[in-house]
């Protein structure tokens, strides 16, 4: 009798996943991934077939964020191990395991970061501000990270005005689900930043924006339970009316794309996230200095604290642009022009485009 | 397809049991063996008709060789047919290369794609034949028979190697019972936990160890051990627990290989159904150890180096054999009566050779044998241990802990104490709450694996 009730548990066990894997209607994209998620195969006379209808299935299994909640719990409660699938959690903060150390990206990024450079005027000034990842602040020797000492001795080497911000940066300064560096935090970068840069500092009042729900990009793939952040966005009259043009939708917008922040990625409120070349024009500045930034997503939250500073601001993406396309629409002469990438960037320059 | 992987477990299983249970005992073996060629079709689409040609020329062999005239020429047919089937698909490239190196000849590589489970269907379909041939048993009564029994699925592509003599009976007229059904459900189960939750893991345990150190270069070999350990006996579980839900009691392939106190033990309880086929059909019939001395440690030394090239065309399988066979040959001249005498010594000694034999499996090519042996054994200049090692060896502490534990019977000899024990009531309790645990959890780390962040969102 024991046998046969369990049996039936078993089976209605198996059933009932396998009938709702049938019945539930497929999602399309996994918010926790950022991805598609897989379509059913049409059939083809390959061993692959079957690899795929399986990859289709995983994709689509009921409660399969619950499911993977429990991996994830299981090895880090019960095997006690140090990271699930490359995320370790310490104090409430999510961090990614960036190892090992890429020589070759980091030659890679020499290489193209040299590339622009001689695209440049000799009228221009150059700098470069190489942004720590949050990994460089997670406290305790236990976790892999990159040697970010080499990266720093580096671009120590090139011949370019070096703006270290390691001392300045704390690991409050970036988001806790998110790969990313906080704006309402940035000043003091800001404030480095004209030391260097020799602009004039203005302790500026901005107006705090807050979203309140936000889950960065670690916070799925973590598959814990890892509370709400707040993002903030800063504003004021010069922010709020500067114009900016992007070159992907030829179209003049703003600063801050509010419609992202209930995105999979609020953090693309930003200057709307991912953009190869962007101009932002301040008519209410009182100087004619011109700022251009090649950069990475960091950048994206940065540059609306630098509009009251500069007439004109340009940003530049070398993963979606290359020099010979954005020279279509840059003349350079007499700008500031700041080389500003992560050190996740550095590591993994082959996104890079020369 | 393989067992461990969510289309089979949620619905190819399902849908298979449904129809099984569904049809009459008369039906039965023909959806079995339908499902079993579906299995091998969705898994190797165009080398099904290997198999099939394979069932259907042994099958009629068998029947000439039943008939006694010429019966010795059929037997050769057999196995020339077999063995040449596996020679052509597994080993033709292995050939040509060393060909090439040793005449400096330049033959172009034939590229074929081995059929998954070649190496095992050939086997039993020979071993059946021989058996016809010696008298052992009857042929089976019919096609479908025959073929249920080569493509019986759970056994299909990676054993463990089934003697008809055994299934036979069950193969014609099979009971199927709640308690059978449980007994493999819980044994399909353990399989599956160990393939995925401690095999699996142990792989990335094994492939992180990238540094040269000391404590690396023993955990490698120790992980890939216990890794290879639950891979290939939790597959064997699998199998033998869906045999059980069909019907069927196939013979145990594993039995704690790694206590084993020398390694004439170990080889009694690792692959049994594979040291059993070549002893009763390659060692028996060379003589055996009822041969002149000389003979018969050729005798040996002829079935582990047949042993090594079975499980792979490459000479580190060949070499990994030919170790066994010269341990063995050690063993049974004179270290064997010398470790009986030693408690802890023989387990020690047993579990060093065969983590050395696992070393030479998975290396890559010879010098790598020699490269990680001398790291092993502190003849290069390595550093006792490093940040990347230590970090690794942290992390995958209890998962080793937990695999040492679980190659072990202790968790097997506590089990049948407590049911012998007033608290036999608790493990009734418990018992069915783990096994549905455990599937949980395996199928939590299947979905897990395919968890494939976009990796743009990061920058």
């Amino acid at each position: 009798m024991k046998s046969k009730i369990i049996t039936i548990i078993f089976a209605l066990y198996i059933f009932l996943f396998s009938i709702l894997g049938i019945i539930l209607k497929d999602e399309i994209i996994s918010p926790t991934e950022r991805r598609k998620l897989k379509t059913f195969p049409t059939f083809e006379l390959s061993s692959e077939y079957i690899n795929e209808v399986d990859k289709y299935f995983l994709d689509h299994f009921p409660l399969r964020d619950t499911f993977r909640s429990i991996k994830a719990n299981f090895n880090y409660k019960v095997l006690r191990k140090l990271d699930n699938n490359d995320i370790y959690i310490k104090d409430g903060y999510i961090f990614k395991k960036e190892y090992p150390t890429n020589i070759a990206s980091i030659n890679n990024f020499i290489k193209i970061l040299n590339i622009n450079k001689s695209k440049l005027s000799p009228s221009n000034n150059v700098y470069l501000m190489i942004i720590p990842d949050k990994n460089y602040y997670l406290k305790g020797n236990d976790f892999l990270s990159i040697d970010y000492d080499y990266i720093y001795r580096e671009m120590d080497k090139l011949d370019i005005k070096n703006i270290d911000i390691r001392d300045l940066m704390k690991l409050e300064d970036y988001y806790k689900t998110d790969t990313h560096w906080r704006e309402e935090r940035l000043d003091k970068v800001v404030k480095r930043m004209s030391e260097v840069m020799n602009f004039k500092y203005n302790k500026i009042n901005y107006q705090k924006n807050v979203y309140d729900n936000f889950y960065g990009v670690y916070y799925g793939e973590a598959s814990v339970n890892v509370p709400k952040e707040k993002l903030f966005y800063l504003t004021n009259y010069d922010i709020m009316n500067a114009k900016v043009w992007y070159l992907e939708n030829e179209e003049l917008t703003s600063v801050y794309n509010l419609e992202n922040l209930d995105s999979f990625d609020s953090y693309e409120v930003y200057l709307d996230g991912a953009s190869s070349y962007i101009e932002i024009t301040n008519d209410n500045s009182n100087t004619d200095r011109e700022l251009v930034i090649f950069r990475d997503s960091f950048g994206s939250s940065i540059t609306p604290l630098l509009i009251n500073y500069y007439k004109k601001i340009t940003l530049i993406d070398n993963r979606y642009i290359k020099s010979s396309n954005y020279l279509d629409y840059i003349t350079f002469d007499k700008q500031d022009v700041i080389f500003m990438y992560s050190t996740l960037i550095v590591n993994n320059s082959v996104t890079l485009k020369g | 397809m393989i067992f461990s992987s969510i289309v089979f477990i949620y619905y190819f299983l399902p849908l298979l049991l449904l129809i099984y249970f569904l049809v009459p005992s008369s039906w039965k073996n023909f959806i079995l063996l339908v499902f079993s060629l579906l299995f091998y079709f969705l898994g190797e689409p165009k080398y099904i008709i290997v198999l099939i040609l394979s069932c259907i020329i042994n099958y009629f062999l068998s029947k000439l060789i039943e008939k006694r005239k010429h019966k010795k020429l059929y037997l050769t047919i057999a196995c020339i047919y077999n063995i040449g089937q596996l020679l052509i698909f597994k080993y033709t490239d292995f050939f040509i290369s060393n060909i090439n190196n040793l005449f400096h000849s330049n033959i172009p590589f034939m590229y074929i794609v081995m059929p998954i489970g070649i190496s095992f269907f050939t086997f039993q379909a020979l071993g059946y034949v021989i058996d016809v041939y010696k008298g052992k048993h009857k042929s089976a009564p019919n096609l479908l028979v025959f073929m249920t029994y080569v493509c019986l699925f759970p056994q299909l592509i990676a054993g463990p190697i089934v003697r008809y003599s055994d299934i036979n009976k069950e193969l014609v007229s099979r009971t199927h019972t709640f308690d059978k059904t449980y007994e493999g459900i819980k044994r399909f189960i353990i399989g599956l936990s160990k393939k995925v939750l401690l095999a699996n893991v142990l792989g990335e345990f094994s492939k992180s160890l990238v540094t040269d150190t000391l404590l690396a270069s023993w955990l490698k070999p120790i992980s890939f051990t216990l890794q290879i350990y639950f891979d290939f006996s939790g597959y064997s579980d699998m199998a033998i627990g869906l045999g059980l839900i069909l019907g069927f009691r196939f013979l145990e392939n594993f039995n704690y290989p790694l206590i084993a106190k020398s390694i004439t033990d170990f080889w009694r309880r690792w692959h049994i159904s594979l040291s059993s086929w070549f002893r009763d059909y390659v060692y028996i019939p060379l003589g055996g150890n009822r041969v002149k001395k000389i003979k018969w440690l050729r005798n040996i030394l002829i079935v582990w180096f047949l042993t090594g090239f079975w499980h792979g065309a490459s000479w580190n399988f060949i070499i990994w054999g030919l170790y066994f066979g010269i341990l063995l040959i050690i063993e049974k001249l004179f270290l064997g009566k010398y470790l009986e005498k030693t408690k802890v010594l023989k387990y020690i000694y047993t579990l060093l050779i065969v983590v050395i034999s696992f070393l030479i499996f998975n290396a890559n090519s010879v010098s790598e044998i020699f490269m990680s042996l001398k790291n092993m054994f502190m003849l290069n200049n390595i550093p006792l241990t490093d940040k990347v090692t230590n970090y690794y060896f942290r992390s995958y502490l209890v998962l080793l802990i937990i695999s040492i534990i679980s190659a072990t019977p202790l968790i097997k000899v506590l089990t049948t104490k407590i049911k012998s024990s007033k608290y036999k009531i608790i493990l009734d309790i418990l018992e069915p709450i783990t096994y549905l645990g455990l599937l949980t959890l395996s199928t939590a780390f299947l979905i897990d694996a395919s968890f494939n962040p976009f990796l743009y969102f990061r920058f």
